[in-house]
């Protein structure tokens, strides 16, 4: 499944250092993901694996004390470079957070969010919410209902109107930092079944094993702060090269 | 999330109160009922005084509900005396609406400054600083305004006076600020942390966020901190006692001046006497004050529940 | 990827937000300097009438020379008065409001009741004053009827306070006391209001500051232009500083040979006032920084 793409790396991350205040929270990590794959992140809490994932587009820099050091690239491009612009970076590198976050407005509303910002209007628009919201596999739920408002939904319809929010842009990445936790099991298979399904480089944090396992291309390990093991998924769960994964995956501790 | 819970079963369990601990609650009943009987014993007070005023005794006629409400002589004194609040109520509404225009943008936007932009800062040391000028008491800001703004707008405008609409309404708005600014902050920063997450993901800039995000979902937040200072404005009495003019005429710009439904309560109520028809005059106003406080006491309570119950 | 329209290039954009914040920051520093020159105008002028005798003597000569002792003296009796009529209402009121109540009609009706109160113009509170404690109840123009009048006026802020500061009190605090066999008013008596009543206090001072600083309520309640001599009852009248300012202000027959006594007395009032607030925003503060729950 992974051969038959044409390979291109879409992230790399190198010698990537970052912290917290005095806290050294991911050491020295590098890291490809390639175009149209999916990479997911697994490991304990704590791990750095969520703040690895907000270093892709830059939600990091709100948090008051954090240094970064080392390079990373979105297709090439320095996103930490002197001309990088933060906020055209999260434009173009979508994300889906951990709970559903609709903002009170109604579901095309919140949809329409982020291409109003940079000026698209109505006609346009309306072929935005579809588009992003057949994208999201939601459109036949909430056709009728897009002038409801998203707090109405069930939390899975919430998550997804929030995944359709992000796919309105178009972005070329798209960054899911535990899209399922606060889901229940019949709402996470949609959203996995999404994210089989979409043609889309997405990056996915979990640490549910066994989701990693069923929906991704890569796989890659963290463990206090760094990164222990990255590849093909299916080889980092059936043939583990180091003993920290191992233990990881087969449950001895995390 | 919108499905319905399923009807519990069981018997609903009571905590179970032996005497003593029946009485000692039934002390505290009485304590949180009373301060709602105050509200009634206030108004029984106010309309049974007022109501004087519109029955004829031996040595006066009653005066009528319409000329009360609607005209805008207000001459207690006079031989004939007349006693039309139209006048006074445009007074109260002016510096009101002025002070509110000024109270309103800057409030809201210190409001802003404090929640998003001056950060730990703004939270620990400057939000106790607005907090602490709410509480300058009223007399000293109404006599700043006599010795500052008066004689300097006066002398600069070549005004006949300079205590009116605008003078008052500024030392209104001075009060009303930092009530809409505390209160207006407690409403933005009730905005959760992940709706603004969600907008800078989406590349928004912070101002964007700001504007389009926070606002919007604190808007019920924020028009009750504006009606609460709103309610100030109207309500407030010595700030327009000393520098609102003190005329009974309906304005026409920005420096007449004007006699505010509270300044004429302030101003007369030591020079009548108790039981005279300008004493029931007083009350009436004072009841015809009451209500419109009410209501916007009444519209900011329900805003307020409305916001609480729809923020996360 | 959605290209941004004309109009809408990250410049743009860029140049808008820093219109709006440099607005959103001009307001803030602006409404801080009106404040700031406030104070420094009235400690500028005030400062200079304030002396030994300025705070220890009787007014003499038409108010023109003198002191403002029983002004001080006056004001501080009304607000202590009116905390001793506040505090055991409010903090009763609170404690049932949130140690007791349930939802329902009657906690709703007296929530708003509590809210209304605090709303309600503090001249129609000195109506008020006037028609009950005054001239019904015939307590006439005194320390008592200033004192109630300013009570129910503070009465809302007391109880909100300590409504506030019970609520801050965990509930494992509570559940702890009636799982050792605690009865819910010794729980609450025992554990919940120790915790809570450095809470409650700060609110209490806050609304002492607010008493002390008023003036409608007490014009016709409670207060003399002059008094020759020290209260010996709490049915005598009183001078207050806030009163005190306002008369010389603008009714006196010398307001330009008094300006002097204004600026001081306004001084006074204004470092009482602000003074007990701050000793409450600090000290909630530090309750807040040093709670370990």
């Amino acid at each position: 499944m992974v051969e038959e793409k044409k390979e291109k790396v879409i992230i790399r991350a190198k010698n990537v250092d970052f912290y917290y205040g005095d806290f050294h929270a991911l050491k020295n990590i590098s890291l490809d993901c390639m175009e149209k794959e999916v990479t997911a992140m697994i490991g304990p809490s704590g791990c750095g694996k969520s703040t690895f994932l907000k270093l892709l587009n830059r939600m990091n820099d709100f948090v008051p004390g954090a240094r970064l050091s080392g390079e990373v690239t979105i297709s090439g491009e320095s996103i930490y470079g002197p001309n990088a612009d933060p906020v055209d970076i999260r434009r173009r590198v979508g994300m889906v957070f951990q709970r559903p976050n609709p903002f009170p407005k109604s579901i095309y509303d919140n949809i329409t969010y982020g291409p109003k910002l940079i000026g698209i209007k109505k006609p346009d628009l309306d072929v935005i919410v579809e588009r992003a919201l057949k994208a999201a596999a939601l459109w036949d739920e909430v056709k009728d209902l897009l002038n409801k408002s998203a707090l109405e939904l069930s939390g899975g319809q919430q998550q997804r109107v929030c995944i359709a929010r992000a796919l309105a842009l178009e972005p070329d990445i798209l960054l899911m930092d535990e899209p399922t936790s606060a889901l229940d099991p019949i709402a996470t298979s949609k959203v996995e079944e999404w994210i089989k399904t979409a043609e889309l480089s997405i990056v996915i944090v979990t640490h549910n094993m066994q989701q990693a396992a069923r929906i991704s291309d890569k796989t890659a390990f963290f463990f206090l702060g760094e990164l222990i093991e990255f590849g093909p998924t299916l080889e980092l769960f059936t043939r583990p090269r180091e003993s920290k994964t191992e233990n990881y995956i087969t449950g001895r501790f995390g | 999330m919108t499905e319905k819970m399923a009807k519990p079963k069981g018997v609903l369990l009571v905590p179970k109160l032996s005497p003593t601990e029946q009485s000692v609650k039934a002390f505290f009943l009485i304590c949180a009922i009373s301060a709602l009987g105050q509200m009634f014993i206030i108004m029984i007070f106010l309309f049974s005084e007022a109501f004087g005023l519109f029955v004829s005794t031996p040595d006066s006629q009653g005066v009528s509900l319409a000329e009360f409400f609607f005209s805008l002589d207000w001459y207690p004194t006079y031989p004939v005396p007349s006693y039309g609040s139209g006048a006074l109520v445009a007074g109260s509404l002016a510096v009101t609406i002025v002070s509110i225009i000024m109270a309103a943008p800057l409030g809201i936007a210190m409001a802003i400054y404090l929640a998003q932009i001056a950060g730990k800062f703004g939270r620990e040391w400057l939000k106790p600083m607005v907090e602490l000028l709410a509480s300058i008491p009223s007399v000293v800001l109404g006599f700043v305004g006599m010795v500052t703004i008066a004689p300097f707008m006066q002398s600069v405008l070549d005004l006949p006076t300079g205590l009116n609409v605008l003078n008052a309404s500024i030392f209104l708005a001075i009060m009303a600020t930092p009530t809409i600014a505390s209160l207006g902050e407690d409403a933005l920063s009730a905005v959760p942390q992940e709706i603004q997450d969600a907008s800078y993901a989406l590349g928004a800039t912070h101002w964007e966020t700001i504007w389009k995000v926070i606002l919007p979902s604190s808007l019920s937040g924020l028009s009750t901190a504006v009606i609460l200072g709103l309610g100030r404005a109207l309500g407030e009495t010595i700030v327009v006692l000393m520098i609102a003019g003190g005329s009974a005429q309906i304005p026409i710009s920005l420096f007449d001046s004007v006699r505010p439904l509270t300044s004429t309560l302030a101003a007369e109520m030591g020079e009548t006497a108790i039981g005279s028809q300008h004493y029931h005059a007083l009350f009436a106003l004072g009841a015809l004050l009451f209500i419109m406080t009410l209501a916007f006491n009444l519209l900011a309570f329900f805003l307020g529940r409305h916001w609480q119950k729809n923020s996360v | 990827m959605l290209k941004a329209q004309k109009g809408y290039e990250p410049k743009r954009r860029y140049l808008r937000e820093k219109i709006a914040l440099f607005f959103v920051r001009s307001s803030g520093i602006f409404t801080m300097a009106v404040m700031a020159f406030i104070l420094i105008y009235i400690v500028g002028h005030g400062i200079s009438a304030i002396s030994f005798s300025f705070l220890t003597e009787f007014p003499k000569d038409n108010m023109t020379a003198g002191g403002i002792f029983p002004a001080i003296l006056g004001t501080l009796i009304l607000a202590l008065g009116a905390l001793l009529t506040a505090i055991p209402l409010g903090f009763g009121a609170a404690i049932y409001l949130a140690e007791y109540a349930r939802p329902g009609p009657l906690v709703s009706a007296i929530r708003l009741g509590v809210a209304n109160l605090a709303g309600v113009p503090s001249v129609v509170f000195g109506l008020f004053g006037l028609a009950l404690f005054v001239t019904e109840f015939g307590f006439g123009r005194s320390i008592l009827s200033g004192s109630l009048t300013l009570g129910l006026l503070i009465l809302p802020t007391v109880t909100a306070a300590a409504e506030e500061a019970l609520r801050q009190t965990p509930q494992s605090f509570r559940e702890a006391a009636l799982a050792l066999g605690a009865s819910r008013w010794q729980a609450i008596r025992q554990v919940v209001l120790p915790a809570a009543l450095p809470g409650m206090l700060t609110g209490a001072i806050l609304a002492l500051g607010r008493a002390a600083g008023e003036t409608a309520p007490i014009i016709f309640t409670a207060s003399a232009a002059y008094t020759l001599a020290m209260p010996d009852s709490v049915f005598r009248e009183v001078m207050a500083l806030s009163t005190h300012i306002l008369n010389l202000a603008t009714n006196g027959t010398h307001i330009e040979e008094t300006r002097p006594q204004q600026f001081g007395s306004a001084l006074v009032l204004l470092i009482l006032v602000l003074g007990l607030s701050l000793v409450a925003i600090i000290i909630r503060a530090k309750l807040k920084r040093g709670r370990k729950w």
